[in-house]
């Protein structure tokens, strides 16, 4: 589905990414983890394209897109959150989740610009679609015409998720969806991306700190530490495995840190 | 009281005027709009007129400025393309039909936008504004050269076309005014239309977070440069009117002044409203009407004031410029929206 | 050929010029990271103000004669016999002068410190907090409240103001061209020059230097450390308007005034974007490439053409440098 391919990725003289590979499977939950600054959310950036690695290459469902732009990765099928909430400010909850269907629609200018007819036909059958698939499925129904800049916290890391399911993604990257959140919140996430999962099949891509939440839903994952992989395999294999181990709790020698 | 309003279908909650009020509001407006020649003089419509065609250039700087929050400092420089592209289609085809002028207008000054929009690909804000305002001054730079003057007149300035429609000669005011109204509507609803809809949200998605939007699968590329198309045949249109509405066009016409006039009416309208560029425009093109009168009632038509008529039309122009940002950075919109939900929640409202 | 040497002094000598002017608002956009589109108006009150001190005040009834002709013995002495504009002449029509250029110029910087202050407190700080492209907008409020009053306060006809330094005519031999130059735009250059380094200078060097850079890196950092910023950015607008006096003193001279003066700090914003923003060294090497590609412009196609130098260059190189020549990237987040 998605293969990452010896990336790397550094500014200046920061190694971000270091020879970095691992492939996320169709249908999975891929956890990425590691400790703070390990290079977690710059993957997620060079995947949907907003940094372009110096070395490797991204593979989505077999086609190289290492050179394409964000937007055109997006039309593929990938879709993300973000760790420090990117919404639209100025808009309403029901406007930012039809903006994650923008490639879904195809309404050009002069249809918009008159709208009666195909435009207005289109807008209607999304809204009703997305009420139905996203903002029902998520609870967001009566929050639905507030602006989100209004929202608290967790209501707005909820509608980024909206808004990235609302283009129906196959690959979909959640960047700390949980960060911040307490355990009900926190239970009632890992119960969406389960959901998400399973009623769409959709593949995903998971950064978090939560190790209860990522052991307990994860299907395979994958620890990076200073930008290098350092162990991959199912949840369990990776709690037994040394190298985690240290750079998680660190080495007896180093002491604390 | 007004209270919530029951729907049961995702059309009519998706509609713009989706109550009464609002209705019989725009039914109220469109009929004002209409009758006003029945009671103005020539002097009323001349100003009509104007603060006409200022609207539809500022609701185009509104697209670009307000929406997808890209700073230009240039768009007077669209409305001059607009209004000497009308000149010269006049000049070589003689009685062109006014529709298919302005359509050449907004074309032409579209593809001018393109051009100087390519900047807005690389830079921001500040940047932006100074790019644009460098475009201002190299067009009408262009306009007032000498191998340029058989086309534009050069620094001479040219005289406009009449419009004629059918073998009727628009040349009073009164039928100027109904050009320029039913033009007007259309432009506005244009882009009422489109920030509903998915070519709008994509730009407002543009300004209030670039990358996320990209990310999300709006090219910047194309929407930028399709804002700024946009926005430019506004204003080019809004020329091809100015054209026919005076009788001759001088570069300086549609100097730096202009350019910041018409953000100015934005500011103080309220960005990225449908009603902000109205409002604005009308508050800033009376102004100067406004002064005259108080200047009359306090100097008794005394000839010195008018001397020091505009220096004091500028300071006021940029003190409220100053004053809004201070005060109301949202623009008289948020007064509109204010009373009106003051009105809606009476007598329950405080 | 013949004439390049010529054209290139005169476009060094207006780049020094165009470097003052950017250096006022270099100096506010590093302090506050508001760009003064209204820079230009201020250093139109400058030249008001200069030829009000210069000009109007030594002319008027109270004041003693020597201010506005200054004429003692020894320099009647010394005048007695110079030719018509040779150097002795010139520099004795100069020192008769020098009551009023230096009252015209002490008046002026003190005036447009304190109309920097007005402007800081009234405008620009109720703003504080506010996105930065309303506080640039705010600028352009500036441009037409400075433009409107300049009109409305000097009204009266206005005379020619005394150049800062004698003026005579140089000629002199450079690579085998024949050279030709007003000594008072050599003094001019000179100011230019010495401003510009005394303020770099005083931005590395002095304790006040490091609260405005530190300011600039991080505003609400440097607050919390104990950087009085509101005082940074008081005296980053008063800089820029007193060195905007002189250059107001310099362009009056040379230029002569008018209200539409200020329409210059336009084309100097497009030199500062052509440097970098944040860039001392690159808005000198922009101004420097500007005035002297003004001056080829101006020697090759006349003197139209020469106008919109500043913005083609502007517009060429954003699209090449996003940030300028020598402004720092931003490393954009998500």
């Amino acid at each position: 589905m998605l293969t990452v391919q010896n990336a790397s990725l550094s500014f200046g003289g920061i190694r971000a990414l270091v020879d970095l590979s691992f492939t996320a499977k169709q249908g999975e939950i891929t956890s990425v983890i590691g400790p703070n600054g390990a290079g977690k959310t710059s993957l997620f950036n060079v995947i949907s394209g907003f940094y372009q690695p110096q070395q490797g290459a991204v593979l989505f469902e077999g086609k190289d897109i290492t050179h394409i732009r964000p937007d055109q990765r997006a039309k593929l099928g990938i879709s993300r959150t973000f760790q420090n909430i990117a919404l639209f400010r100025g808009m309403t909850v029901l406007d930012n989740i039809k903006l994650g269907g923008h490639n879904k629609l195809s309404s050009g200018l002069f249809a918009s610009g008159w709208f009666y007819g195909a435009a207005q036909r289109e807008e209607v059958a999304f809204r009703a679609e997305i009420e139905r698939d996203v903002i029902d499925f998520l609870e967001l129904d009566h929050i639905r015409k507030a602006p989100v800049a209004a929202l608290p916290y967790g209501l707005q890391k909820r509608v980024e998720l909206a808004r990235a399911l609302a283009m129906k993604p196959k690959l979909l990257m959640l960047d700390e969806p949980v960060a911040g959140m307490n355990r009900e919140e926190t239970e009632d996430i890992a119960r969406f991306i389960l959901d998400i999962q399973e009623q769409w099949g959709t593949t995903i891509l998971l950064v978090e700190h939560d190790m209860g939440m990522v052991m307990d839903i994860s299907d395979q994952v994958v620890v990076l530490n200073f930008g290098r992989q350092i162990a991959a395999g199912t949840p369990h294999e990776v709690q037994q495995n040394p190298a985690v181990i240290e750079a998680y709790l660190g080495s007896n020698e180093a002491g604390a840190a | 009281m007004i209270t919530g309003h029951y729907k049961t279908a995702y059309a009519a909650d998706e509609s713009i005027w989706n109550n009464w009020a609002k209705k019989s509001g725009l039914v109220i407006a469109l009929i004002g709009l209409f009758a006003f020649p029945l009671f103005a003089n020539n002097y009323l419509l001349l100003i009509a007129g104007q603060i006409l065609i200022y609207m539809i250039a500022v609701t185009g700087v509104n697209v670009l400025v307000g929406y997808t929050g890209l700073m230009s400092l240039g768009h007077g420089a669209f409305f001059a393309v607009g209004a000497y592209t009308a000149v010269i289609a006049h000049n070589a085809v003689e009685n062109l039909f006014p529709l298919i002028t302005l359509a050449l207008s907004a074309g032409v000054a579209a593809l001018f936008g393109l051009l100087f929009g390519l900047p807005s690909l690389r830079v921001k804000g500040l940047y932006l504004a100074v790019a644009t305002l460098s475009a201002n001054f190299i067009i009408l730079f262009l306009i007032r050269q000498d191998w340029a003057a058989p086309w534009t007149g050069g620094r001479q300035g040219i005289e406009t076309p009449n419009a004629v429609i059918f073998g009727w000669e628009l040349a009073s005011n009164t039928a100027k005014y109904y050009l320029i109204a039913p033009v007007f509507v259309v432009f506005v609803l244009f882009a009422q239309n489109l920030f509903r809809t998915r070519f709008g949200r994509a730009l407002i998605a543009i300004r209030d977070n670039d990358h996320s939007a990209e990310i999300l699968g709006i090219s910047l590329y194309a929407y930028k440069l399709k804002s700024f198309a946009i926005s430019a045949a506004y204003c080019g249109a809004a020329g091809a009117l100015w054209s026919y509405f005076f009788p001759a066009i001088l570069p300086e016409d549609f100097s730096l002044n202009m350019s910041i006039t018409l953000v100015v009416c934005l500011i103080a309208g309220g960005m990225g409203r449908t009603l902000g560029p109205l409002f604005g425009t009308l508050l800033i093109l009376l102004i100067p009407e406004i002064l005259k009168i108080i200047s009359g009632v306090f100097t008794g038509g005394d000839g010195n004031a008018l001397i020091h008529f505009s220096s004091i039309r500028d300071i006021v122009f940029g003190l409220l410029i100053i004053l809004f940002l201070i005060f109301e950075p949202m623009g008289l919109v948020s007064i509109w929206d204010r009373f009106w939900r003051f009105v809606a929640r009476w007598p329950f409202s405080k | 050929m013949g004439q390049v040497m010529q054209y290139l002094l005169n476009g060094t000598m207006n780049g020094a010029l165009y470097a003052l002017i950017a250096v006022g608002i270099v100096s506010i956009f590093k302090s506050t990271k508001v760009v003064s589109f209204a820079h230009g108006h201020v250093i139109m009150f400058g030249a008001y103000f200069y030829f009000t001190f210069a000009v109007i005040l030594p002319g008027a009834e109270f004041m003693p004669d020597w201010v506005a002709k200054w004429e003692p013995e020894w320099l009647l002495a010394y005048k007695e016999g110079a030719m018509m504009f040779s150097p002795k002449a010139a520099i004795a029509a100069w020192v008769s002068n020098l009551p009023r250029i230096v009252l015209g110029l002490v008046g002026s910087i003190i005036c447009n410190a304190l109309l920097a202050v007005v402007i800081e407190r009234l405008f620009m700080r109720p703003l504080l907090g506010q996105s930065s492209l309303s506080m640039i907008l705010c600028t352009v409020g500036l441009i037409w409240v400075l433009e409107g009053s300049a009109s409305l306060i000097w009204s009266a006809d206005i005379d020619q103001v005394p150049a800062l330094g004698p003026n005579f005519p140089i000629r002199f031999q450079l690579f085998g061209d024949q050279v030709f130059l007003f000594s008072a735009s050599v003094v001019n250059f000179v100011i230019a020059l010495l401003l510009f380094a005394a303020l770099m200078l005083v931005l590395r060097f002095t304790r006040s230097g490091v609260a405005i850079r530190a300011t600039a890196e991080d505003q609400s950092t440097a607050y919390a450390m104990g950087i009085n910023v509101p005082a940074v950015f008081t005296s980053a607008w008063v800089v820029a308007a007193t060195t905007g006096a002189v250059a107001g003193a310099i362009l009056a001279s040379r230029n002569g005034l008018s209200p539409t003066l200020g329409l210059f700090g336009l084309s100097v914003l497009a030199v500062v974007l052509m440097g970098g923003l944040d860039s001392f060294a690159g808005v000198f090497i922009a101004a420097m490439i500007i005035g002297i590609m003004e001056a080829f412009t101006q020697w090759k196609f006349g003197g139209e053409y020469a106008e919109i130098v500043p913005y083609v260059l502007v517009l060429v190189v954003i699209l090449w440098r996003p940030n300028g020549l020598l402004g720092q990237a931003e490393i954009e987040r998500i």
